[in-house]
Order: C-alpha cells, then structure tokens, then sequence
C-alpha cells in the first residue's frame, strides 16, 4: 500500500498512517457518490412524477405543463425564436438590464451608505426618510417608473437598480458603523486624512458587509428587470413570461422560468468567484465546503 | 526645567480634568488633576486599578481627545489637534485585517505621502527588524498573537515617534511570550529612544521597564505616587530582574501605594457589589 502511494508522490505521508488516509479519502469519496446518487434520484422522483401524473392524466398538463412540453416549448423557442424576436436577445435584454441595476444600484448604495454612516448628521436628518421609503412595497414602484421612462430599457434599469440599492445601502452603513474604532483612532495618530481613513479603514472594512449583501442584491437585480418587463415591455423575458401567460401557455410560463433560473444560478457562481477573490484575507470558514470529514 | 519640556517627545500634563458624557446626559469625570511629567527619551509606566482611567492619558496626549480642565503639552507645544510624531500600540493588534502585514507596517509611511515603493521598502527593513522577515505576505490572522504585536510596534516605530503611547499593549500574552516582548521593547527602544508612556496593570512589568512608574488612584484618577527606578539599564532579560534585591524592594514600595487603590476600585466592582449585597 504504502509503495503505491510513494510511486504516487503524495508527499509528507508517514508510510504507516499512509493507510489511514487512504480509508478516509475513500470513505469521503463513498460518501460524495452517496450525495450525488441521492441528488439524482430526487431529481429523477419529482420530474419523473411530474411527467407521469401528466402523462396519465392525473394532472392536467394544459394548466400544469409537463415536463416534456416544457423541453419542447424551450426547443421551439432556440430553433424559431419567441414572437418577439430571437429567445437570445430576449435573454440578453433582461440579463443587461438587470446588470446595468445593478451596478446603478451597488454604486450609489455604497456612496450614500458610507457617506451617511460617516456623516452623524447626514444620517440623521436622511436616514428617517430612508426608512419610509424602505417600508413602501417597492415592486409598486414599477408601474409608475413605466410611466415616467416609457417602455424601454430605462424603466426596468431603474427599477432593479432601487431594488439593489436598499440592500446594499443598509449593509454599507451598518458596516461603516461597525469599524474597529481602534483602527480608526491608530490611523488617525499615524497621519492619515479624512479621505485616507475612508479609503484605507472604512471602506474595505465595510466591504465584508457589502459584500455580503451582494448575492440578495443580485437577485433583487434580476427580479426588478424582469417585473418591470412584466408591466410592459417590448423586448425580455419577462414579456414572453406575460405573454405565455396570457396565451394559457404553462409550459411558456415553465420554460421562461428554468431560462432566469439558469442565468441567475450562473450569475451567483460568477458572484462567489469574485467574493472569494475579494475577501481571500479572512480565515477560511468552516462553511467552506466539500471538506472531507466536515 | 523649560529646556528639557521643550524638546521633542517631553510630555507635560497641568492640572488635567477630562469629563466624559455619559448616556444619561450626565458628566462623568475620568480625570481628575493629573499633573504629570516626563522628560525626552524616558520610559514612564502608568499603573493604576483596571477602569480607572489610566487609558485617558494616553488618548489625550495622541490628541484624541482635548482635555475639560488643564493643559497638555507635547514636545514643549500645547496639544491640539492629533499630536504631531506619536504613535500608538494598542491592547488590541489594531491590523487591518485586509491588508497583509508589509502593508500594514507601511501604513505610516503611506499616510504621509511617501511613494508606494519606497514605504514598502521602509516596512520590510522594520518586520526584519522585529524578527519577521519572510512574512511579509501574510494577513494578520495568519500569525501568532506575539507576531502580531511585533508587527504592530513596527507599524508604530516606523514612523520614527518621538513619542510611543501603550496601552496594555501585552495584557491579551499568554506570559512566557509576554516576557519575550517585554525584552525585545526594550531592545527597540533602547536603538530609537522615544520617550514612552506604558499603561499597564501589571506593576512587574512597569518595573522592568520603566524609568519612572506613576500610580494612579481608583477613578475618577489622579496621580497617587511618583516612584523613580534607578535599576541600572541595560535591563536585560526581564525575567531575571524581578529576583534582584532592588527590584523586590520598589515592588514592596510601589505595591504599597497601589494596594489600597486596587481593594477601592474592587470594592465599587458589580461582584463585589452583589457580595456585599448577599451578606447583608
């Protein structure tokens, strides 16, 4: 056993515990199969249940859609676009859409959440309104937003941007109060200026704060493009979810459904890249799966 | 007397009264008629009863704060603004976390306006200097609690004080490592000879290090007694000074004089509060 390894190269193993970290790497192993087999199998359950219960007209696949139909709608849509254009540039529309949000609504979040957590003032004479407007069902907003910025890219920009800005506003002041005074007081003896202290001290140490707030924003983001094409619109995938709505197409509804899914799923990925990136002088956390024996 | 407070790291309290509000809108005084002096290049320790104040000393002579009675003066000038060639080590490693340690000894220098170049340049010289080279790459949580108060006097002696301000500094050491940094100060400081203000509550440790230890009463603090330690310098290793004869005798003195700060201030803590309150 232990002669394998070394042909292996697997260096800094004693030869005699070389077999106790083989059995565990194995047991780790058996155990992430275990995982991945049980991941299918639920998988195979409820979309095979679906299909079936459709298929035997247990449900009915007009309203419930089936997950068969869902495919072929999402097929036709590839091969022959949607009624308003190819289903890329719908995808496209409501992905630059929720992008420019975001950037818009990340952007002045962090500016005013450090300014007002800097400023005891400014906080104090805007933060009450901030909370008014924080208790409104923001989503309202939309309709009026379609009114004012018209049914182009502007109103659905706007809208996703005031969804992400209250999230990351929030984080980026309650982060900005929260800084080690210390540090505050150690770069002040040092020499630093105001703007230096901002740059230096406030700023990355309310980053982990904001940082954390980007993953709601970003799904805020998404969810403000895609209800601001739903109150009209003429290009998104938030329009061909109203239109196949309106058309009783459930497998439409479905098949739109999956499409957001997957760009929001690969949007949280390209998010924790960049999270990881961004915060590489924390500890590493206990939530840092995959871990074998964690 | 004049001469001597005017040059550079002479630190001069008169009759300094500092209040703070509280929440209640109530003043509580901290400080109450310290007169305190220390000349250029000396070690001075300020030891007191935990929460008496002793950490307001220091917070006004950085020009943290200004004082509500009395004056401050640094270097021969009237504090009033953050005090100009002091730095500061604080109980906490005061690191930012995000930046890796040759960043954070650079900080001073950055601050200042040096180029980027020639302040890393200056930090890596300082972590050589404290034993640490070879780390400069790594983030703070990555090293030791002796390492990290290390890097912190770096970042601290970097900016060549005239002055350095402590605040238990080596109170968070487990005391073996304790007594390893208490030598390697001295050694720093006997190379750049700022004058120091030490707070601590350890008074071995005021001992072995100071020229001059101030005891303080229980709060709102006052100076209390000023003893002089003539132990020869070099000190050497802190850990064989406390067994000379010299030293078991100012202990015995200053000790003396703190011991019955030490039984006021526990006899107004919550605990002893609520023994009082369970015997009678």
């Amino acid at each position: 056993m232990s002669t394998v390894n070394a042909s292996k190269k697997i260096e800094g193993i004693a030869a005699n515990s070389s077999s106790t970290a083989v059995a565990a790497r194995r047991s780790a192993q058996q155990r992430k199969r275990s995982i991945l087999l049980g991941r299918v199998a639920l998988f195979i359950l409820v979309v095979g249940g679906w299909q079936l219960t459709t298929a035997f007209g247990i449900l009915d696949p007009f309203f419930f859609g089936s997950p068969s139909g869902i495919v072929l709608r999402l097929w036709d849509w590839f091969q022959h676009g949607t009624a308003y254009g190819s289903l890329w540039e719908q995808i496209w529309v409501t992905l630059e859409e929720s992008l420019l949000g975001f950037a818009l609504g990340v952007a002045s979040g962090v500016v005013l959440g450090v300014l007002l957590g800097e400023s005891q003032y400014l906080a104090e004479v805007i933060g009450p309104y901030i909370k008014i407007v924080n208790a409104l069902p923001r989503i309202v907003l939309g309709s009026v937003l379609v009114m004012w910025l018209g049914l182009g890219m502007p109103s659905k920009v706007v809208l996703a941007a005031i969804l992400v800005f209250f999230v990351v506003f929030f984080n980026a002041f309650q982060g900005v109060r929260n800084v080690d005074r210390n540090l505050v007081a150690n770069s002040r003896i040092l020499g630093a200026s105001r703007l230096q202290i901002v740059w230096h001290v406030i700023f990355p140490s309310a980053m982990t704060w904001i940082i954390a707030s980007l993953h709601v924003a970003l799904g805020f983001s998404i969810i403000g493009a895609i209800v601001g094409e739903f109150l009209g619109a003429q290009r998104g995938l938030g329009l061909v979810i109203a239109t196949a709505q309106n058309t009783f197409d459930a497998n439409g509804v479905f098949g739109a459904m999956l499409i957001i899914g997957v760009v929001a799923l690969s949007a949280e990925a390209l998010m924790a890249i960049l999270e990881k990136r961004l915060l590489s002088w924390q500890p590493p956390s206990s939530h840092d799966g995959d871990v074998p024996g964690v | 007397m004049a001469e001597i407070l005017a040059g550079q790291g002479s630190v001069q309290f008169t009759r300094v009264t500092k209040r703070f509000p509280t929440r209640d809108g109530v003043e509580k005084t901290v400080l109450r008629d310290v007169n305190l002096v220390i000349e250029p290049g000396m070690f001075c320790a300020v030891v007191g009863p935990t929460g008496c104040g002793k950490s307001t000393t220091l917070t006004l002579a950085a020009g943290l704060y200004r004082p509500s009675e009395g004056t401050v003066r640094v270097s021969g000038r009237e504090v009033d603004g953050i005090t100009q060639g002091t730095s500061f080590v604080f109980q906490s490693d005061a690191l930012m976390p995000w930046k890796s340690i040759l960043k954070n000894v650079a900080l001073g220098p950055t601050f200042s306006g040096v180029p980027k170049q020639q302040a890393l340049e200056e930090a890596r010289g300082w972590l050589r200097t404290v034993g640490l080279a070879g780390f400069e790459n790594y983030y703070p949580y990555q090293l030791s609690g002796g390492m990290r108060k290390r890097v912190s006097m770096a970042a601290a002696l970097i900016n060549k004080p005239s002055m350095l301000l402590m605040d238990e500094p080596f109170s968070a050491l487990d005391v073996q490592t304790r007594a390893i940094m208490s030598n390697e100060l001295l050694a720093l400081w006997e190379k750049t000879r700022p004058s120091v203000l030490f707070v601590t509550h350890d008074l071995e440790e005021a001992i072995a290090l100071a020229d001059r230890v101030v005891v303080m009463t229980a709060g709102p603090a006052t100076v209390k007694a000023v003893f002089d330690i003539d132990l020869p310098r070099p000190r050497g290793q802190v850990q064989d000074i406390r067994f000379q004869p010299r030293f078991l005798d100012l202990y015995q003195q200053i000790w003396e004089s703190l011991r019955e700060e030490v039984a006021q201030a526990y006899s107004r803590s919550p605990a002893a509060l609520k023994q009082q309150g369970a015997a009678a």
